[in-house]
């Protein structure tokens, strides 16, 4: 080692210095800590300014690794995901992803199946206990089932009982099952925005009829229409997959953040777009409908999953044209000024619609 | 403790670490001594800064760093004839590091992710299941079947290997700083 020290200020070592700072934040992070080591450790912290920046340092580091929690969401296997799993391509990872789903069970044992072994047999003993009468038994699996349904024109935020939050928008419908071992969501009609609070041991599922959608701890949003399906994802991952007992099951997509998944017809499409442009979607939360480059007769369909006053699309030119911008969407009237006044569309106001004409 | 201070170092001094890292690695020509000079001018600019807060911290810990090894190389002149390198500021490239980078988004998520590849197998094992599944150390060690004690030794060694990899963005974190580990894997 160095042998040009200046013997008057003699720096110890830097390398035990650190070795003792991460002893000491290691021993804080464990559940052994008494009033005892707290002062051995104060004392040894005051001792020399070089172990209060060593402390620092390490203990600052530590608390970033806390995002590791940002990369974990949606992983469900048991233990880390293989080296290189945030760098593979997102085919791979998904490939990946389900390999460890179906080595857990055996890996980890009883105590944390699969969401649909765990769904099944919770609702066998269910029946069993309803069957057998075995009150408490029951209570201490308590499902909590609540109904939310919103109005035409309006939007909802409701707390959940984990601690997730969910945005209904307008005109739909979701039911809530809260249990200590699921949390399921089953969107019955229309859009909702879901905050997950994480809870790795207990997936947050919503299924929305064919399909369902299960994070750990995420933000995003499920759409339901009669025709398609539609999951946007702002952050974190979300696993994609058919619904129990809906037909033959499809393999499961891996959506991350930014990206849109389109159900329709039993496929699934899944596309990546620029981040921000999958926020843009969920915009209808704070009152607006945001578009970029939309043919009216998109925009119009948007505006109409919020009023009762329909803005009907007249002939196939005006439907065609393609519109940017932010509009509020309690608003249909002012919209339809707006494309009036700049672009060649004429409006008819009726009581009920609104119907757009080319000029 | 002094959490206002210590604040203000994490903010303003350590988030410069990677910067600072590669001048000492430039300018010193004794690789294992780069961590010894590091502390000492931690240590020097925390105590300094109890008194009174520098107004550019960024300066004063390039100034600093280039003050101690003017100190250090005339100590050594004895018995060293290793060409000591240029130590003039004009040679730092000032500004390829901000705090926004260090703790912000989706790069911090890439350098993370990666940091965390690189952990031997179990600390790896060890750090997610506390970090990620949360379990507390106890549950860590009845999971993996091994001591408590050996699993804070590899929270003590992941914190370490974390940290350099987090702070100086090392392409090798054990080669740039000396954690040579091998004699003191956690069993």
């Amino acid at each position: 080692m160095s042998t040009n020290t200046p013997a008057n200020d003699p720096p110890r070592d830097s390398l035990a210095i650190e070795r003792e700072a991460a002893d000491w934040l290691a021993r804080r992070d464990g559940e052994d800590w008494r009033d005892a080591d707290q002062a051995d450790f104060v004392r040894w912290l005051d001792a020399d300014a070089a172990h209060h920046v060593a402390y620092l340092r390490l203990a600052a580091a530590w608390r970033q690794t806390g995002r590791l929690q940002a990369l974990g969401a949606g992983w469900q296997g048991n233990g880390p995901p293989p080296r290189g799993y945030w760098q593979a391509p997102l085919a791979t990872r998904s490939e990946q992803l389900l390999q460890a789903m179906a080595e857990r069970p055996a890996a980890r044992g009883p105590a944390r199946k699969p969401v649909w072994v765990r769904a099944i047999a919770t609702a066998a003993v269910l029946m069993a206990c309803i069957g057998a009468g075995a009150w408490g038994w029951r209570a201490y699996h308590q499902v909590e089932i609540t109904t939310y349904r919103t109005a035409m024109g309006q939007v909802e935020d409701l707390p959940l009982a984990d601690g997730s939050q969910a945005t209904l928008a307008s005109n739909s419908q979701v039911e809530v099952r809260m249990s200590r071992r699921t949390r399921s969501v089953r969107l019955l009609q229309g859009e909702a925005i879901f905050a997950v609070a994480k809870d790795p041991g207990r997936p947050f599922v919503v299924d929305a009829g064919t399909h369902q959608a299960v994070a750990v701890g995420t933000r995003f949003s499920v759409r339901r229409d009669a025709r398609d399906l539609r999951v946007v994802v702002t952050e974190g991952i979300v696993r994609l997959e058919s619904s129990p007992g809906a037909g033959a099951p499809q393999p499961a997509s891996l959506l991350p953040a930014d990206s849109i998944a389109l159900v329709r017809e039993g496929g699934v499409l899944v596309r990546s777009v620029a981040p921000g442009d999958a926020q843009r979607l969920l915009d209808w939360r704070e009152g607006v409908l945001a578009f970029r480059d939309t043919p009216l007769a998109e925009a119009a369909a948007e505006f109409n999953r919020y009023n009762p006053r329909k803005i009907v699309i007249g002939d196939a030119d005006v439907g065609a044209l393609r519109i940017g911008g932010s509009f509020r969407w309690d608003n249909a009237q002012g919209f339809a000024q707006l494309l009036e006044a700049g672009f060649p569309v004429r409006a008819d106001y009726g009581a009920e619609r609104i119907v757009l004409h080319s000029r | 403790m002094d959490g206002d201070l210590d604040r203000w170092f994490i903010e303003h001094i350590l988030v410069h670490e990677a910067a600072l890292q590669r001048y000492l690695t430039r300018c010193w020509p004794h690789r294992d001594e780069v961590r010894d000079l590091r502390q000492e001018l931690y240590t020097r600019i925390y105590q300094a800064a109890a008194k009174a807060r520098p107004a550019s911290p960024k300066s004063f810990l390039f100034s600093s760093a280039r003050h101690l090894m003017a100190d250090r190389a005339r100590h050594a002149r004895v018995v060293s004839i290793v060409p000591m390198g240029d130590f003039e500021p004009s040679h730092v490239l000032v500004d390829d590091v901000s705090p926004e980078r260090w703790c912000g988004g989706r790069e911090t998520l890439a350098r993370l992710s990666d940091a965390f590849d690189r952990l031997p197998d179990r600390c790896r094992e060890v750090v997610w299941l506390r970090r990620v599944e949360e379990l507390s150390q106890k549950e860590v060690a009845m999971r993996l079947g091994i001591s408590e004690k050996t699993v804070e030794k590899h929270i003590a060694k992941g914190m370490r290997l974390l940290a350099d990899a987090l702070h100086a963005d090392q392409d090798d974190p054990a080669a740039a700083t000396g954690v040579d580990d091998e004699h003191e894997h956690a069993r």
